[in-house]
């Protein structure tokens, strides 16, 4: 790189509802940056190419995968990543659910998952089997074979509606 | 190696950012294809031009006998829209059924055509309505039809560093038509077909004046059954027909063998299977 200006600049991305700088240049994507230059780590990386969900967030609400969007292009949007769903004090209602069901195995899919059911649940509130498999469709589990993260969700939805 | 990302908020703005690179930008859209491409391979461009602030090229709207979709509508988007629902229910089918949630959210059915890919679910659909694409250059605007996009897998007439998909059209549904799509593939969601085909019917009292069959993968660019289409002109709406068609279809299509995605011969006698559903079903979506 010697004699060579160094590319990028600093952008401001919103994430869990703060506001974070950082530098990064054109073409790093949203995962690489929420992880390597800000150290969101709970944002996890499988394939890298779109076919495993497991580094999904939400952009304005709706479910994506972050390593198939540019930082660049999420300025300007809110990023909601599974830290800004709840924390051990204060638990989601589905990351509740997900630990009472035992829906949580080696943990690397959850994120995601968990990410892919509140867009769900923010969209339709009392979802039904079908609609929780579409909705976490695009999410890859090697270890549970679904049925209790379904349920843990199926659950969630009806604690949540109750309320 | 990327060196900028620009956010035009026109097409005559994006036009002259391609212009002003002399090929070293590249359009992008949703990115769900190019980002991990840009990931896998030294890039051959430096400048992303991003599509996404540009209004006119997201919108669905119906125009006097057309709908017009501009090429940025995500997947998600086309699903979801009503009017393509009632217009167009094989492009809803298959918006539905391509990719996963997150990749719907983001990949848009312009990158879709762009890409050119023979299998693309979206691509598929829209040949088998005839689609007419709008094209803009510096030089102005041209019209195509879909079927004349294709130059090889992978590979449109439209070129990513000097034009633009400004504009997808398809005839408003009339009386007497109806269309289908069917998919077949490993897996329900996040897999590339096995084999896909998008149809459309006109007909008149129980006679088919014309039908458009799209089939892929089973050439290098997305595939018009035009022997099956010819077959069934003037032919009743019946399930003996719809049978031969799917017999005509397996022998015009010319698949090849994937050790993942399914043998040739199967491939072929699966064209035979979804022409017949998709016919079915277009006879179901008739109005």
């Amino acid at each position: 790189m010697k004699g060579k200006k160094q590319v990028g600049k600093e952008v401001v991305l919103r994430i869990n509802g703060k506001e974070e700088k950082v530098f990064c240049q054109p073409g790093e994507t949203l995962l690489y940056v929420l992880r390597n230059r800000l150290y969101h780590t709970e944002v996890k990386e499988g394939c890298g190419k779109g076919d495993c969900g497991a580094c999904t967030v939400l952009l304005d609400g709706v479910p994506v995968d972050s390593c198939l969007v540019l930082a660049y292009q999420a300025q300007g949007k809110e990023i909601l990543t599974v830290k800004g769903l709840g924390d051990p004090e204060k638990m989601h209602p589905l990351q509740k659910k997900f630990i009472e069901k035992g829906a949580i195995q080696c943990g690397f899919c959850i994120p995601g998952q968990l990410l892919s059911a509140k867009a769900l649940l923010e969209k339709n509130s009392k979802p039904s089997r079908e609609d929780i498999k579409r909705a976490i469709s695009g999410n890859l589990c090697r270890c549970t074979g679904y049925k209790k993260i379904i349920e843990a969700i199926e659950e969630a939805s009806e604690k949540m509606s109750n309320q | 190696m990327i060196k900028d990302h620009l956010f035009p908020k026109t097409i005559e703005e994006a036009l002259a950012f391609l212009k002003e690179c002399k090929g070293k930008a590249r359009l992008i859209a949703g990115g769900t294809d190019l980002i991990p491409e840009i990931r896998e391979k030294e890039s051959e461009f430096e400048v992303l031009v991003d599509i996404e602030k540009i209004k006119k090229l997201k919108a669905i709207r119906e125009e006097s006998k057309k709908i017009f979709i501009g090429p940025g509508v995500t997947f998600s988007e086309l699903e979801e829209s009503e009017l393509i629902r009632t217009n167009a229910f094989a492009l809803s089918q298959a918006a539905s059924l391509m990719g996963s949630p997150q990749v719907r959210n983001r990949g848009t059915i312009g990158g879709n055509i762009v890409s050119a890919q023979p299998a693309a679910d979206g691509a598929l659909a829209l040949s088998a309505f005839d689609a007419m694409l709008e094209i803009a250059s510096v030089r102005g605007t041209r019209e195509i039809p879909i079927d004349k996009a294709y130059l090889d897998i992978g590979k449109s007439i439209i070129n990513p560093s000097k034009e633009i998909l400004v504009g997808i059209r398809l005839e408003k549904r009339k009386k007497g038509e109806g269309s289908n799509y069917q998919r077949v593939a490993m897996r329900r969601a996040m897999a590339l077909p096995i084999l896909a085909c998008g149809v459309f019917v006109k007909s008149t009292n129980g006679l088919i004046q014309s039908a458009r069959i799209a089939i892929g993968p089973v050439s290098n660019t997305p595939f018009r059954a035009k022997e099956t289409e010819g077959f069934l002109e003037g032919k009743s709406l019946t399930p003996e027909i719809f049978e031969r068609a799917g017999e005509i279809a397996s022998e015009e299509v010319n698949p090849r063998d994937s050790r993942l995605r399914g043998s040739r011969i199967y491939r072929k006698g699966l064209s035979a299977v979804l022409v017949k559903r998709g016919m079915e079903g277009a006879l179901a979506n008739i109005r």
